[in-house]
């Protein structure tokens, strides 16, 4: 075996490898954004119609049609699109009216958000659950996982959110209703765009307190489906771990049990939750679409609903692209995750 | 070891700080902006949110501060909830709150508090009064009529500066130029000219337009908000690119008790009471429009009292609020008319005894029985609270007749008409595919098999203006508080509109819809819409259904609440006070 690499060695071997990635990324644009154009024109809907609505006028239609060049062929259509997006350029929303980039800009964070807090609250729940059961060995670790995962199967995101809703918070009141902060209070500076981190940053303490509370119940439903996987592979993966030489070896030379736990069991039990929690923030982002339905939460999820009933291309393009760049931007993180936790990684 | 695998962490968090984030940066966020931000961007919230390597990209999506946001002020110092009035509905349909640009119900609900007309309806009777003009008179010339108006001169803009005529003048071929959705009330409804509009002085505006537009149309349509007077110098000075449309997106320039504070896309519109208003001051300091689009949370808004007024609540929803002493449920008229149209270039029902056998198939009793009550039964082109609508309602379901009017149009028992149903869009309070199926029950007694076709809306109205439809189940709302929004499309042929997509073309009757338009008294001009529905009902490709009722909630602290079904908006926020 060659000695781990180090130092400047990873940070090269890095380099290579984002490169690598974004290089596979152009060619995901170029699928996705040829599949997405494809796709629009089977639909037998005329955006520009469809955006004026029902009593426009045919002149005004037409006037629309050719302002968004949709009188064009198609391939010219989409070159012109391509050559935009090259530029970094989304182009208008038919719908809104507005740069889809500046569409994404306010309502991706509001995912982000969301994503993030159910991606806490599953990694809260799941990876220490998941350790305990395993540790245990007993039954009812695997009875409690079984039950979350069947429980979580069984109740659908829109069930258990409009549940929780209606009795947190139209019967007892305990937390806030739908959307991101009470419509009374401003929404902090703009600095990431996540409301709790830049009321935070900001010191702005009652709009940070708000924002949690508005966060608490989304993110919970949003999240505890993936705490029951979360919880799943953390188990079988401890337990995996547990049967291995070196385990014995360290508990053969008298290390403390706590130390075991977390060196040797955990370390290397790790890169299948890793896996996990790259698959599951993916899942999490697609959840929000119902998630933010049910909680009225102005998010990604909500704007690519609406933009696909009214077949607003651009709009629905921006939104698989961004999430199509998410995707393997995440993979890449997990992957570079791997070389942390698994030394042996960054000798391959 | 443990150290250098710490140091080579960090080298390669540092990595991924920057480039992953810069990178998809460069994905959502405008080359322009991404440029200044890029470098101090991922350092400080890398800081505070990426302890775990996953949530790396939380630092992404950074967001150059909004000017719009920028004067926000992050302490609460506005107004009080008790000064606030909180509207809760579906306000996803807003993409402008340009008056010239917006025909949304929803924008046209905010614009109409900060921008103001010559004219205002009239609440509860056809007919206008005075806003920023305080008289009119009105001179025929050979086939052009001349309107003088005379301003206000107390009116004045949130900014203090007074209402000119150089204004209107301005205002109104801003309108025309941009040529946005409603710019039709004036090019086509009025058959308004640039050149046609002068401002003597600034107290004095003049306009000239064809005789045959008719002055009463005239005057409902000045009232909409397309034709809102915007102050010029302000527009002037933030026109950019579109004649300051977007800048209006996220300010106001009217006159209106309110101006806007600002709009957050799909969460809310914030209006302020305009501390200059020349009129009675708004009761409430503050009108929050909150975006609500599911129904379930606008039930619970307004009881938690959250909302002060919710929009659209369904029968079920309505039975909750029974015995709420907190919660008042106000149902009123809705202009929109359900119908359905009968293609009368395809067979069968190119004959009008087919069309009319359909109308008299239909039991109407039991559709409104299906509401629950939330509709009322209207089977004119014109719905009731305009001028022209007269409240028979000659269809009864007589299967007989029905059947004897289909053995004389030769149509044999058993024939099969396609109708196409928008599978996703409410007929008021119930929706498209129970109110078709409905029918096809109906129609199944007198043998005609109706197939039904569910279409998503924007994919049926394609179908729909391609004159392509069979049967078509539809609605209809009206463009302007006169008869002719309705009577005009639904009769003329020429139009394109409703007529034309059900291929039905009669010269006489779109020239009596046109008469009555123009007519001089509303006498007369009702006198002509009796005749104009008369052959309307019976010859037309039409069988209106019902008119929907629309539901609110409103707390009971509420007071000065009226809605008015031949205004558009309905509702008036400054006359809006708590108890």
């Amino acid at each position: 075996m060659t000695r781990v690499i180090g130092g400047v060695g990873a940070f090269v071997i890095m380099h290579v490898f984002i490169l690598r990635r974004l290089l596979g990324l152009c060619f995901v644009f170029l699928g996705v954004s040829v599949l997405t154009f494809a796709i629009a024109q089977l639909v037998p809907v005329d955006p520009a119609a469809s955006a004026l609505g029902g009593q426009a006028r045919e002149g005004q239609i037409q006037a629309y049609r050719q302002q968004l060049g949709l009188d064009r062929p198609v391939w010219e259509q989409y070159g012109r699109y391509m050559l935009r997006l090259a530029q970094g350029d989304l182009g208008n929303s038919i719908r809104t009216r507005r740069p889809v980039t500046s569409d994404l800009r306010d309502f991706f964070p509001a995912t982000l958000e969301l994503s993030l807090s159910a991606l806490l609250v599953s990694v809260c729940l799941g990876v220490p659950l998941g350790i305990a059961a395993a540790l245990k060995r007993s039954q009812w670790g695997d009875v409690l996982a079984r039950m979350a995962a069947l429980i979580g199967g069984s109740m659908p995101i829109f069930y258990v959110g409009a549940l929780g809703l209606n009795f947190f918070y139209r019967h007892l009141r305990w937390i806030p209703g739908g959307g991101r902060l009470d419509v009374t209070l401003n929404p902090p500076r703009a600095i990431t765009g996540l409301f709790t981190v830049d009321a935070l940053l900001t010191g702005n303490w009652p709009v940070f307190n708000n924002a949690v509370w508005h966060l608490i119940l989304p993110a919970l439903t949003l999240g505890y489906f993936s705490t029951a996987v979360l919880l799943r592979i953390t188990r079988s993966s401890v337990l995996e771990a547990m049967q291995q030489d070196y385990v014995r070896t360290a508990k053969a030379k008298g290390l403390p049990h706590r130390l075991v736990v977390l060196r040797h069991i955990f370390k290397n039990a790790l890169p299948p939750i890793l896996t996990t929690l790259g698959i599951t923030f993916g899942s999490l982002l697609s959840g929000a679409v119902l998630t933010e339905t049910i909680f009225n939460w102005p998010g990604l999820g909500r704007y690519v609903t609406t933009s696909v009933l009214n077949l607003d291309l651009p709009a629905v393009m921006g939104v698989t692209l961004l999430i199509a760049f998410v995707y393997p931007a995440l993979n890449t993180l997990v992957d570079i995750a791997y070389t942390f936790v698994d030394p042996r990684m960054r000798s391959q | 070891m443990m150290s250098k695998s710490l140091n080579s962490r960090r080298r390669i968090l540092k990595l991924l700080a920057g480039s992953a984030p810069a990178a998809l940066l460069a994905a959502c966020v405008a080359p322009q902006a991404a440029a200044p931000a890029a470098p101090a961007a991922p350092a400080a919230p890398a800081a505070t949110e990426a302890p775990k390597p996953t949530e790396a990209p939380a630092a992404a999506p950074t967001e150059a501060p909004k000017a719009t946001e920028a004067p926000a002020a992050p302490a609460e110092s506005g107004p009080t909830r008790a000064e606030t009035l909180i509207f809760g509905s579906d306000t996803t349909d807003i993409i402008s709150l340009d008056p010239a640009v917006a025909y949304e119900f929803s924008g046209i609900q905010a614009e109409a508090s900060c921008y103001e007309c010559l004219v205002s309806p009239e609440p509860g009777t056809p007919g206008v009064k005075p806003l920023l003009a305080e008289s009119w008179e009105a001179k025929e010339d050979g086939d052009t009529l001349t309107f003088t108006f005379k301003l206000n001169a107390k009116a004045k803009f949130a900014s203090g500066k007074p209402v000119t005529s150089e204004d209107v003048v301005y205002s109104w071929g801003r309108a025309v130029d941009l040529n946005k959705s409603p710019a039709f009330l004036l090019t086509d409804i009025i058959g308004l000219k640039k050149e046609n509009m002068s401002a003597p002085d600034a107290g004095t505006f003049v306009v000239k337009f064809p005789k045959a537009t008719g002055q009463g149309v005239f005057l409902s349509a000045i009232g909409f908000t397309v034709a809102a007077v915007v102050e010029k110098a302000v527009v002037e000075a933030n026109k950019g690119e579109d004649m300051g449309s977007t800048w209006l997106n996220d300010h106001s320039a009217g006159s209106g008790p309110y101006t806007l504070n600002k709009w957050e896309r799909e969460v809310q519109v914030v209006l302020d009471a305009n501390p200059n208003y020349w009129g009675t001051a708004p009761k409430l300091k503050r009108v929050i429009m909150q975006n609500i689009k599911d129904a379930a949370n606008r039930l619970s808004a307004i009881e938690t009292g959250d909302a002060d007024i919710v929009q659209d609540l369904s029968p079920e929803q309505k039975k909750s609020l029974e015995g709420n002493a907190d919660v008042k449920v106000i149902s009123a008229n809705n202009t929109q008319l359900i119908y359905l149209g009968m293609n009368a270039k395809k067979a069968p029902l190119d004959n009008v005894d087919v069309r009319q056998a359909i109308r008299y198939a239909i039991n109407y009793d039991e559709i409104i029985a299906l509401t629950e009550g939330d509709a009322a039964l209207v089977q004119e082109i014109i719905p009731a609270g305009f001028l022209g609508y007269q409240g028979t309602n000659p269809f009864k379901q007589d299967i007989a007749k029905a059947k004897e009017l289909l053995a004389k149009a030769g149509v044999k028992e058993g024939v099969e008409i396609e109708a196409l149903v928008p599978s996703d869009y409410p007929a008021g309070p119930i929706d498209f595919p129970t109110l078709a199926a409905k029918i096809q029950s109906d129609l199944a007694k007198v043998g005609i098999v109706l197939k039904l076709k569910q279409m998503q809306i924007s994919e049926l109205l394609g179908v729909y203006r391609k004159q392509e439809g069979n049967i078509v189940f539809i609605l209809w709302g009206p463009d302007f508080s006169d008869p002719h929004t309705n009577a005009g499309p639904f009769s003329d042929y020429e139009a394109k509109s409703i007529a034309w997509r059900n291929g039905w073309e009669n010269k006489e009757i779109a020239a009596l819809a046109k008469e009555a338009a123009s007519a001089p008294t509303d006498a007369e001009r009702i006198a002509l819409y009796a005749k104009f529905n008369e052959r309307m009902l019976n010859e037309g490709p039409y069988a209106v259904l019902y008119q929907p009722l629309r539901t609110f909630g409103i707390r009971a602290n509420l007071d000065g609440f009226m809605f008015d079904p031949s205004d558009t908006p309905s509702l008036t926020f400054a006359a809006m006070g708590k108890k």
